[in-house]
């Protein structure tokens, strides 16, 4: 059976029925809202992780010296596990999961859908090889074998340089495929949802990282230099954050400033901030401070990537319901 | 409206055919939508009330695929009663609402299986065999109508009676109508019978216009509705967005800022990289 639909008034109490009628539809959404919750969600995350940690991977591999080694090992087994169940979330989102084959029937361009489809396959493709080539330097392929002579020959820093593209693909298009949407606070967002996914992304990768690299010795140096790539990411995404905010103006805007999207999306701005102040705060403390107020920013910043993504799909369902919000992206003249 | 464009502009190709859904017509009998389900198969929405009108179908959805509204205007836009009414419909507003297949669609560009196709009618139909829920083509659609089907998870929307089309039989609503307030035909032919129809009431008195050309519905990309409206109040009060946007007019335009950031980052990341070995050479 059909879930019975339920008929939201936007009156205001003692307001005569007529007076929705003015402006709007007895204030019934305009627009379809999408469907996707939590396992979305958890996508959108994961593949931040996944394209975040791919990007400092193969930065490392390219740039760092042998002191940047873990960044390379770390980065690689994170970039293929936080993908891993990707793929797995996206088909049990579908209305018909034994269907999912359908999206490689074609390419299509202008739908960031199809080109995600695409776009993981290729992270897939990259991020496996890369973490063959990790296992057999790491000798946990075995010594004599096939699979491992052959992990061996692969051309590291080549596969470095081509896991970029895909990688930091990955991290973005969900941003650009919800801006392609008639849902006005993505719409009016479309620009920089791929930018503030990007910057959190790269945010939420280092600071993994940096709390997987850990306080030994040996890989201090590594860490650091996570540590900077974190609090630079967090600079861009906490601009991003509140241009966002801004750029969305009071009515579009609303999903933003009310309700459980709007708390979400609080402590999102909260978390990024804090993650950075604690950093900053970190680096002129004493080292046993320090070393717990990297580690409390580090898990701020892992936890308002998750806030982030939670806020604007969720927002996104507000938004679509809102009249006001649909005419006031649609009546501006184009 | 824009002064730059045309009233009736239109990109639809030659050989289009679709709805011109005159509302000065419309007598809200449901005819279209009580057909519509029949031919087509629909299962019943649940019965219930909306409490706002004698509206109680609501909305546009995957067992709805024509809707009509009824807007009750007992007041104007300040809130005061009118003196004098419309000479033609007391003051009821109805609508028949259905897809627009829109001239370029964004529920089609939007769909990552090609499910969506366009026909030799010019018409836009979800291919059922195709389509494997992913839902992007819901909120892609800037007029709301596809829906996922709980029964069955796939997305449905008015398809224009493809089948009837083939058998050169015309769509079930549009022969229901008892009052010819839907009309089926080349779109070309009931741009021009609109164009008419506009200038006959403006000529009575009445405010009427045209919704879906490329001045108003069918802009931003959209480059008009093969399925258009006869207007007598402004857009919003059908629930119909002004100016609407092709959603895919943002794709290029937001991979670009993307590739901007990424960018960005990417040379952060290399120089926070770099800056570690040589702060640690010195
Ligand atoms: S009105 Fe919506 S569903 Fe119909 S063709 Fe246009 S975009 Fe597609
Ligand atoms: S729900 Fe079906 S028709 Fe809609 S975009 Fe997805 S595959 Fe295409």
């Amino acid at each position: 059976m059909p879930e019975l639909r339920t008929w939201r008034h936007r009156r205001a109490p003692g307001e005569p029925v007529s007076a929705e009628t003015r402006e709007s539809y007895y204030g019934l959404p305009v627009i379809h809202g999408p469907h996707w919750r939590w396992p979305i969600v958890f996508y959108f995350v994961l593949g931040g992780l996944a394209g975040g940690s791919a990007v400092l991977a193969a930065a490392a591999r390219l740039v760092g010296g042998d002191w940047a080694r873990p960044i390379v090992r770390v980065g690689r087994y994170l970039a293929f596990l936080a993908m891993l169940p990707g793929p797995l979330l996206l088909i049990v989102d579908l209305g018909r999961p034994e269907r999912f084959h359908h999206m490689l029937r074609v390419v299509k361009f202008r739908s960031p859908m199809s080109l995600g489809v695409w776009g993981l396959i290729g992270f897939t493709a990259t991020a496996f090889l890369s973490l063959l080539r990790q296992a057999a330097t790491d000798g946990l392929l075995g010594r004599a074998n096939v699979v491992a002579r052959l992990a061996r020959r692969l051309p590291d820093r080549i596969l470095a340089g081509a896991s970029l593209v895909p990688a930091f693909f990955l991290a973005g298009y969900t941003g650009v495929l919800l801006g392609a949407t008639a849902v006005p606070l993505w719409a009016r967002n479309a620009l920089r949802l791929g930018p503030l996914f990007l910057c959190s992304a790269l945010s939420s990768a280092a600071a993994a990282l940096s709390l997987l690299l850990g306080s030994r010795a040996e890989t201090a140096r590594a860490r650091h230099a996570v540590e900077r790539v974190e609090r630079l990411a967090l600079v861009g995404e906490i601009a991003l954050l509140e241009a966002v905010r801004l750029g969305s103006g009071p009515v579009i805007g609303r999903p933003l400033a009310e309700g459980l999207a709007g708390g979400a999306f609080a402590g999102a701005r909260a978390s990024a901030m804090g993650a950075l102040a604690l950093h900053l705060l970190a680096a002129v403390s004493p080292r046993w401070l320090g070393r717990a107020l990297r580690l409390v920013a580090s898990l701020l910043a892992l936890g308002g990537a998750f806030l982030l993504r939670s806020s604007i799909v969720f927002g996104g369902h507000r938004s679509a319901e809102d009249p006001d919000a649909t005419f006031e992206f649609t009546r501006a003249s184009r | 409206m824009s002064s730059t464009t045309g009233v009736g502009r239109t990109r639809a190709r030659p050989g289009a055919f679709g709805f011109l859904t005159d509302t000065t017509l419309c007598i809200g009998c449901k005819a279209c939508e009580v057909a519509c389900k029949q031919w087509n198969q629909l299962p019943m929405d649940d019965f219930g009330f909306t409490g706002m009108s004698y509206d109680n179908t609501g909305d546009l959805g995957a067992t709805t695929w024509r809707h009509v509204a009824f807007i009750e205007r007992i007041a104007d836009r300040e809130g005061r009663r009118p003196a004098r009414l419309q000479p033609f419909q007391s003051n009821w507003l109805m609508l028949s609402d259905v897809c627009k297949h829109c001239v370029n669609a964004g529920c089609m560009e939007a769909c990552p299986t090609g499910a969506i196709i366009r026909t030799e009618f010019d018409t836009v139909v979800i291919q059922q065999d195709i389509c494997n829920g992913c839902g992007y083509c819901v909120p892609a659609c800037p007029f709301g109508v596809p829906a996922l089907s709980p029964l069955d998870g796939k997305a449905h929307k008015c398809t224009l009676c493809y089948d009837r089309l083939r058998d050169g039989l015309e769509p079930a609503c549009s022969k229901a109508c008892p009052t010819d307030a839907i009309q089926f035909g080349p779109v070309h032919a009931l741009l021009d019978r609109a164009k008419a129809r506009v200038a006959e009431l403006r000529a009575q008195g009445v405010e009427a216009h045209l919704y879906g050309d490329e001045a108003l519905g069918g802009t931003g990309g959209i480059g008009g509705l093969n399925a258009f409206f006869i207007l007598t109040a402004p857009p919003e009060v059908y629930n119909l967005p002004a100016k609407p946007e092709l959603p895919q007019r943002r794709v290029l335009p937001g991979f670009l800022t993307s590739a901007l950031a990424a960018l960005v980052l990417g040379i952060a990341t290399v120089l926070a990289f770099r800056r570690e070995k040589e702060g640690h050479r010195a």
